[in-house]
């Protein structure tokens, strides 16, 4: 008995299958769990957006509720620039987290002087292993990753995903 | 607020570092067996706080409020205080920070601060799959952001195309820390050797890094000692070792919010290091040893320079020339440092303390002579925040 107990009952049998946000490498993106979602619908739509305080004009990434200059909760959505320049990068072949298919590649980003966002770290898809080099432009591509389910009073909805990174401008 | 009385570090130990088959609990009380024998007229009753550092026990443990864990583990009963804190890799230097102002303040007389983590799961992909909640987990880590060689590497290139710090000269840290690894038989890579050789031919983790330039992850627990100046002298006759200063420099979470002109830069640490400097009256001159945070080779370089011991972008020639060697200008990490060692994120800084702490006191397995002031230094995360420590065998006066 006991060792049939070992063969049939092996990992949460009392989770049955069930989805485990806490495990999720996605954000929770549904308006029922965040205040930013514009900036996932924005991303839908095709568009690199974020936050821009009203009162004193400074621009912020990622999107926030409140200016982190000046606390001001009166924000409105801009978009961002759509290209930048490899400065650097780095590209994995082994210990890339589950969800990451080698090879994982990811890049060091800088969108100029100018602009409200100075560098970012983006990870760089549709390219093969040594292809990506320093200096090279990539530019901002979105696609859609797995749905999580969520409970509204007594029925589940299934909230819809999206994210981004970048591919090289060839 | 005026500062009423001293706080100094008594002593302190380690459980063994490593791939371990313990619970987190069970190591954290290896570390205290290790304290106790440090200390052997410490007694459960002398402990009047406790605080607890680690990151991954929530997850990896199902130990969400870890302190009372400890508590009941340890024999303790707390009466000043008794927490849990989280600032990943730095914690327990966070923790020390904290009992320091405690005991100064004159809320506690005698704080355990240990940390640990349990890192290991029972199967190794939840391991990598965890570091992505130590991130910024919807922006960065949704970019695959998870594990810290890809992120650092890209730090080393940047240093190397800047300011043209080679692989060798990275690899002489590595060398170095393992010469001082020796005889620390709760080191993770405790009774290994490392050659120029053997670091510069070693398989490559992420570009330029070899396996040697990377600090392993670890299961493991430490614990110290931080007590007012009264009671560390009626619990032990050994020299007294003072906290003299600190500093805790946060600016940013992703990658969006980085500080420096480029990832070679770390104004983030120059600014933690000015603020330790100045709260302890000393400067970089006066430190005689230094354990810095060698997560990488590359770390141990930036550190050293952004902490004042070298000239900014000299560190990869500073390393190379045996200046942090025993008998440099600034022996570091004499214990092995993360690189040999090993890394159990919250139990970092207190290994670190405990190292400072057995230097000052003239009883190091590698003891740099004369050592009065000593430095410990942790970043957390993807090198978002900085955490620095000086001790001395004087208090500021
Ligand atoms: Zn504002």
């Amino acid at each position: 008995m006991a060792e049939l107990q070992k063969a049939e009952i092996v990992g949460t049998p009392a989770l049955d299958g069930q989805y485990i946000g806490e495990m999720d490498i996605w954000p929770f993106e549904a308006p029922e769990f965040n205040r930013i979602y514009p900036f996932y619908d924005n991303l839908r739509a095709g568009k690199f957006t974020t936050t821009k305080c009203k009162k004193c004009g400074h621009i912020t990434f990622p999107p926030q509720v409140i200016c982190p200059k000046c606390w001001s909760d009166e924000l409105e959505w801009v978009e961002l620039p759509q290209r930048a320049k490899v400065v650097t990068l780095t590209e994995t072949q082994a210990g890339a987290p589950l969800g990451f298919e080698p090879p994982l590649i990811l890049a060091w980003l800088t969108f100029g002087d100018k602009g409200p966002l100075k560098h970012l770290l983006g990870r760089i898809i549709h390219c093969k292993e040594g292809e990506l080099k320093e200096g090279d432009e990539v530019k901002f591509v979105t696609f859609s990753v797995p749905a999580h389910p969520f409970e509204v009073k007594k029925d589940t909805k299934i909230s819809d995903r999206v994210f981004y990174a970048f591919e090289l401008v060839k | 607020m005026a500062q009423t009385r001293n706080a100094v570090i008594v002593g302190g130990g380690t459980s063994k570092f490593g791939v371990r088959q313990a619970h987190l609990l069970d190591m954290i009380q290896e570390a205290m067996r290790a304290c106790a024998d440090d200390l052997p007229g410490l007694k459960p009753a002398d402990i009047d706080g406790l605080i607890i550092a680690t990151t991954m026990a929530g997850r990896h443990s199902s130990a969400l409020n870890t302190a009372p864990l400890v508590v009941q583990r340890l024999g303790l009963s707390p009466t000043s205080i008794c927490i849990r804190v989280d600032t990943l890799c730095a914690g327990s230097n966070s923790a020390i920070i904290v009992a320091k102002g405690l005991i100064e303040s004159g809320i506690a007389d005698v704080i355990l601060v240990t940390g640990g983590e349990k890192v290991y799961m029972p199967q190794r992909w939840e391991t990598n799959y965890t570091q992505l909640a130590v991130n910024d987990h919807d922006w960065d880590s949704a970019m695959g952001l998870g594990v810290p060689p890809p992120f650092f590497a890209m730090i080393a290139k940047m240093h190397m195309k800047r300011y043209g710090t080679t692989k060798e000269q990275m690899a002489h840290v590595s060398v170095t820390n393992y010469g001082h690894g020796e005889g620390h038989v709760n080191g993770h890579f405790a009774g290994r050797t490392l050659t120029m050789e053997q670091a510069l031919e070693a398989r490559i983790i992420a570009d330029p890094f070899g396996l040697y330039d990377c600090c392993p992850l670890s299961d493991g627990a430490s614990a110290v000692v931080i007590a007012s100046e009264e009671r560390a002298k009626a619990m032990s006759d050994r020299p007294l070792v003072y906290l003299r200063g600190t500093g805790q420099h946060a600016t940013h979470s992703m990658s969006a919010g980085w500080p420096g002109d480029t990832l070679a830069e770390w104004p983030h640490l120059k600014t933690a290091g000015e603020v330790a400097f100045k709260n302890a009256k000393l400067t970089p001159k006066d430190i005689d040893i230094a354990e810095t945070h060698d997560c990488f080779t590359i770390s141990e370089i930036i550190e050293l320079e952004e902490l004042g011991f070298c000239k900014k972008g000299e560190g990869g020639a500073f390393v190379a020339s045996g200046e942090i060697g025993l008998n440099g200008t600034i022996p570091t990490n004499t214990d092995g440092g993360l690189l040999v060692y090993g890394h159990p994120f919250g139990a970092s800084g207190a290994r670190q303390a405990i190292e400072i702490c057995k230097q000052l006191q003239g009883r190091a397995i590698h003891q740099v002579k004369d050592a009065a002031f000593g430095l410990t230094h942790n970043l957390s995360g993807t090198c978002a925040q900085h955490t620095v420590v000086i001790y001395g065998k004087e208090p500021v006066k």
